[in-house]
């Protein structure tokens, strides 16, 4: 009638780590690839630039992990993007667009949005560590964000120089 | 919450008290009693996932109050006891074993009349609009732009309500199929589209945004939309191909007007979305 | 008969014989010559097999060397060998360094009391220990030759930063086995204050020796002290990095409720096993000393874990939003499942406890407010903040935030759950401390009162800011958490006085059994042990697993075929095998440490020594 005191032991650690393992299951299953690595080209344009720094800016840059891009419903935690490049234009006296997304990425702290806590790291400094050609395909995608990207690789990023 | 779903729960636990219940009695009244709340007491219902959740959590501690002590651990398995074993309900205990089978079987058939559902895909809603976009031939900067017809509301009122009831003309018989006869968005086509059509009456969508906004979503519809959008899956048309630009900041006019909410000022944008 | 069995073996030979020509002229690869050839070979057979291996052995010779980066295991894969092995060396660590600590407190309460019974229980604990510092031993060496192996360039890189570290760190591991096992066969040889010295100096010890091993893990998360290109700059910088001091706190505390769990579930084994109500008693008595020992340090615990989220958030946001609101959002839900049965298992052995005390047990009628205030918490704490449902329920609910239930995914209602669950659990241990006993000062009603007006307003307090939270921005909130805690801590601490005072010279109304517990109870301290266990290896999966494809995160990229994250249930499947295989080879342990109360071989059932049940008649429990 009664089973053995082994049994039933062996049983309740088995039970319960079964049981642990199916809850593991039961959540979304979500499996994270390092970021692939992408060929920027000399000859790319702008738009194809954006195209890259999209990517960047949701895998390897991590901008979307703090930031949105069109925010619905409840408070901000840190400033989104939509619309950006307009604003960008007048933000900051003296700065013009491409100055102030250059600043704003590899300079994080010299201008913090009115309302939110400084935090967000240099992205061409490890542990992101984007290269240069990177900062610019960023750079395009903040452009095209309620506007139009121009910046090709030729230009200069200012304030960025270097990842040393 | 739906009161009356929990008021009965409720009225069952008092009659019980009244009626000196056991303990098992007690338990089975627990369970059902929150699965019958957390089922039906809500007015937008819980998911599945968190009922399970919940439903597994209750059981856990009823099981838990049940055996917690010798007293508790009697009163709960000697009734069970009692009807596996004794005589007198040798007919109900046969019942309840014959019916095993048919309880398997109608899960089974409820688990299979669960209609297919395509697989969710987060959108967002509203996404940010571009800078400018060209309608008709006309470029319309979509920061900036206000309905131009909006400043006769002050300076001819006549007129702003020749708008409007051209707008409203404009409405009934191109919108209304799906955003239905009183903007709810319940319109006769509504049941067969996902994403839903909006819905005007709600007051996130017409007061959060400016005019321009709406122009932008008329004219270019679902095709439209940027990528975070999902452009694919809204079935509204572009309705510059079919709607001068008049008419369509007109029927802008109309929703404002007929749903009584007023469009988000224009230096408030950009104070909330920053950087 | 003897010419069968010849004939047998004879038999046996030729047929082994037989199978092995066969096998052997099937697998001969050696080249044999076609027996019709005519043809006339270029280079003669002999040399030319002569120049193969000449050029063979030239090939070999010139083979540059070049330094691996990485090697595979078999089968599973660097990564999950790593893990598994890891996980077992700390599970044994922290087994080897918690019982030396609650040993050494009960042993010292013995001295102080002089109750022998005290002492005893302290050996039975270490009696767990010496095979344990062996398999802890065994597989910290295991773990090493798998890195060195496995991560040969990561391991390099490690070395190079703390290399000065290593000396004293094998120094100490000598210094440990001296005194943990002069401790063990030690015990009652020497005078006891030079025995409670030894005790105390494993204890030292081992805490350093655990120091020195978090500053490699927590560099390997949070580095510091080193140039962008990852060269060493300031080694007390990379040994005192932003996550090193919370680790040591986290660990420290967890390690002890890991150690009283398992040393529950030992006194589970052995009272499950036992044949006589002594030791019944007795075991009863260690299991419940193990799980107190358990649920006292894991009532702090999850304070330990705010204070080491909030600095991997002050080292670096992106890891702190990836562990609370990105991939590993959901394993959170996973550890809220965790941690609402541990509430609950705990709660519940301490109410069956009441069970030992005869008579009247006045305190049973609360239990059913005390099991829905864990039950509702316990809800809270495990609603996602997102839900996930299908696409009727998600356009029913306008997106897959719930209209109600997504007040309860954030963080302003898990604090007050896992506070008012503390609470809960704390007044549970009040009235079992209290059951079948009638305190008899005078002003025992006031003090009832005043304790249940400190209860009142402590909930009130926890229960005011959690609502208080939605109504204030996020960097408000997240100091609300603090108030909270002291005025549970505060409230626990007060009762606890008044009880005292309040109990003194109680009249008793009913006999303490201990042994007299259902059978139920055990199991439940079993399934204690394995629940802390299995979140242990969940939380060592999101502390090392935060960093993704980081050996050294921002430093050492990981370029492996291992490098991705794997999905939460891939994690759960590794978690759970180093479950069992850690309660394998516990029960192993279990099984030597019960070799000395075994009968000597040869001996009969008359001379069988004592057993350890010189059990507890009457103990006020929990002092």
């Amino acid at each position: 009638m009664r089973s053995p005191v082994g049994v039933n032991v062996v049983l309740v650690v088995a039970g319960a780590t079964l049981f642990y393992t199916y809850v593991g299951q039961l959540v979304p299953q979500k499996e994270l690839q390092p970021p692939p690595k992408v060929e920027i080209t000399q000859e790319m344009t702008p738009v194809q630039l954006a195209k890259v720094g999209d990517e960047l800016a949701r895998g390897k840059g991590m901008c979307l992990t703090c930031h949105t891009v069109g925010h619905s419903g409840g408070p901000l935690r840190y400033p989104d993007l939509a619309g950006v490049a307009e604003r960008a234009k007048t933000r900051v006296a003296g700065l013009d667009q491409l100055h102030y997304f250059a600043q704003s990425v590899c300079q994080p702290d010299a201008f913090v949005v009115a309302g939110f806590a400084p935090g967000m790291p240099a992205i061409h400094r490890p542990p992101i560590g984007l290269s240069d050609e990177e900062l610019h395909a960023v750079v395009a995608w903040l452009q095209s964000q309620g506007g139009q990207a121009t910046i090709t690789l030729k230009e200069k990023l200012p304030y960025c120089g270097g990842p040393g | 919450m739906k009161l009356a779903i929990v008021l009965a729960v409720v009225a069952v636990m008092v009659v019980l008290r009244l009626v000196r219940a056991g303990l098992l009695v007690w338990l089975a009244a627990w369970w059902v009693g929150t699965y019958a709340v957390l089922r039906y007491g809500f007015v937008t219902p819980i998911p599945a996932s968190a009922l399970h959740i919940f439903m597994a959590i209750t059981a856990l501690s009823l099981f838990a109050y049940a055996t917690s002590s010798r007293e508790r651990m009697r009163a709960t398995y000697e009734p069970v006891l009692a009807f596996a074993s004794e005589s007198r309900f040798t007919l109900p205990l046969a019942l309840v074993a014959a019916s095993i089978p048919g309880v398997v079987a109608w899960s089974v058939y409820q688990g299979l009349q669960q209609p297919l559902q395509p697989p969710y895909f987060g959108r967002t809603v509203h996404p940010s609009p571009p800078a400018e976009i060209t309608s008709r031939g006309e470029k319309v900067d979509l920061a900036r732009a206000a309905n131009p017809f909006r400043n006769l509301e002050k300076t001819d009122v006549q007129a702003f309500r020749r708008h409007v009831e051209n707008g409203r003309r404009v409405y009934y018989r191109n919108c209304f199929f799906c955003h239905g006869d009183d903007l709810g968005g319940a319109g006769m086509y509504a049941h067969g589209l996902d994403p839903v059509p909006a819905n005007f009456l709600d007051s996130g969508v017409l007061p959060m945004f400016q005019e321009s906004f709406f122009f932008w979503r008329i004219a270019k519809g679902g095709p439209g939309m940027p990528d975070e959008g999902a452009p694919g899956d809204s079935a509204m048309p572009e309705w510059e191909r079919m709607l001068s630009n008049e008419e369509m900041w007109d029927v802008i006019l109309f929703l404002y007007d007929d749903a009584g909410y007023r469009p988000r000022a224009l230096e408030a944008v950009g104070a909330e979305v920053a950087h | 008969m003897n010419r069968r069995a010849l004939l047998g073996i004879v038999g046996a030979f030729l047929l082994l014989t037989a199978v092995l020509r066969v096998w052997v002229a099937v697998n001969d690869r050696a080249y044999r010559a076609p027996v019709y050839s005519t043809q006339v070979q270029p280079v003669p057979r002999e040399q030319g097999i002569a120049d193969q291996q000449k050029a063979a052995e030239a090939k070999a010779k010139a083979k540059k060397y070049e330094a691996p980066t990485y090697r595979q295991f078999p089968f599973v894969g660097s990564r999950v060998a790593i893990w598994v092995v890891a996980e077992l060396h700390l599970m044994f660590a922290a087994f080897v360094l918690a019982v030396p600590m609650f040993a050494f407190i009960i042993e010292v309460i013995g001295y102080a009391t002089g109750d022998k019974r005290y002492d005893r229980l302290a050996f039975e604990f270490t009696k767990l220990l010496s095979t344990s510092f062996s398999f802890t031993a065994s597989f910290g060496g295991f773990l090493t030759f798998m890195l060195i192996a496995l991560y040969p360039a990561f391991t390099n890189y490690l070395m190079e930063v703390f290399s000065p570290t290593f000396l004293p760190y094998v120094l100490l591991f000598f210094a440990e086995a001296g005194c943990l096992y002069s401790y063990y066969y030690g015990w009652g040889k020497f005078h006891p204050l030079v025995h409670l010295a030894l005790g105390l100096a494993i204890n030292v010890v081992g805490t350093l020796i655990m120091f020195i091993a978090n500053a490699w893990a927590s560099f390997m998360m949070t580095p510091q002290g080193i140039s962008d290109s990852g060269a060493l700059v300031d080694l007390y910088a990379a040994f005192d990095n932003f996550t090193w001091m919370p680790i040591n706190i986290h660990r420290f505390i967890g390690n002890i409720a890991f150690g009283g769990s398992v040393a529950a579930a030992y006194a589970a084994w052995k009272f499950l096993h036992a044949e006589t109500d002594e030791q019944r008693a007795h075991y009863d008595w260690m299991g419940y000393v193990g799980n107190f020992v358990a649920i006292s340090a894991f009532l702090p615990l999850p304070f330990a874990g705010y204070y080491l989220a909030a600095e991997i958030y002050a080292y670096n946001q992106a890891l702190g939003i990836m562990m609370m609101g990105g991939a590993f959002s959901w394993l959170f839900i996973i550890q809220a499942v965790l941690i609402g049965n541990l509430f609950l298992a705990a709660n519940y052995y301490l109410w069956l406890g009441m069970g030992r005390v005869e008579g009247v047990q006045a305190y049973q009628k609360y239990v059913k407010y005390l099991l829905a205030a864990i039950a509702v918490c316990f809800a809270v704490w495990a609603t996602p903040h997102s839900l996930i449902a299908t696409t009727a329920e998600i356009r029913a609910m306008g997106g897959t935030l719930h209209p109600m239930l997504g007040y309860l995914g954030v963080m302003s209602a898990k604090n007050t759950a896992v506070n008012v669950l503390i609470l809960t659990t704390y007044v549970s241990f009040l009235f079992y401390r209290r059951t079948g006993k009638r305190p008899t000062v005078s002003w025992a009603k006031l003090g009832n009162l005043v304790q249940f007006l400190i209860f009142a307003a402590s909930t009130a307090i926890v229960i005011f800011y959690g609502i208080y939270g939605y109504f204030v921005e996020a960097a408000v909130r997240i100091a609300f958490s603090v108030p909270q805690v002291l005025s549970v801590l505060v409230a626990m601490v007060l009762m606890t006085v008044i009880d005292i005072f309040l109990m003194r010279g109680a009249h008793a109304t009913g006999e303490t059994h201990w042994g007299k517990i259902p059978a139920v109870s055990q199991y439940v301290l079993i399934f204690i042990a394995v629940t802390f266990t299995w979140l242990m290896g969940l939380m060592g999966y999101v502390r090392s697993g935060l960093r993704q494809h980081w050996h050294v995160y921002g430093v050492l990229v990981d370029s492996s075929p291992d490098a991705f994250t794997p999905t939460l249930g891939f994690a759960a499947n590794v978690v759970s095998v180093c479950v069992i295989l850690f309660f394998a080879l516990i029960a192993f342990v279990f099984w030597l440490a019960s070799l000395h109360d075994k009968r000597d071989w040869g001996t009969t059932q008359s001379d069988e020594p004592a057993h350890g049940g010189h059990a507890p008649k009457r103990v006020s429990a929990g002092s």
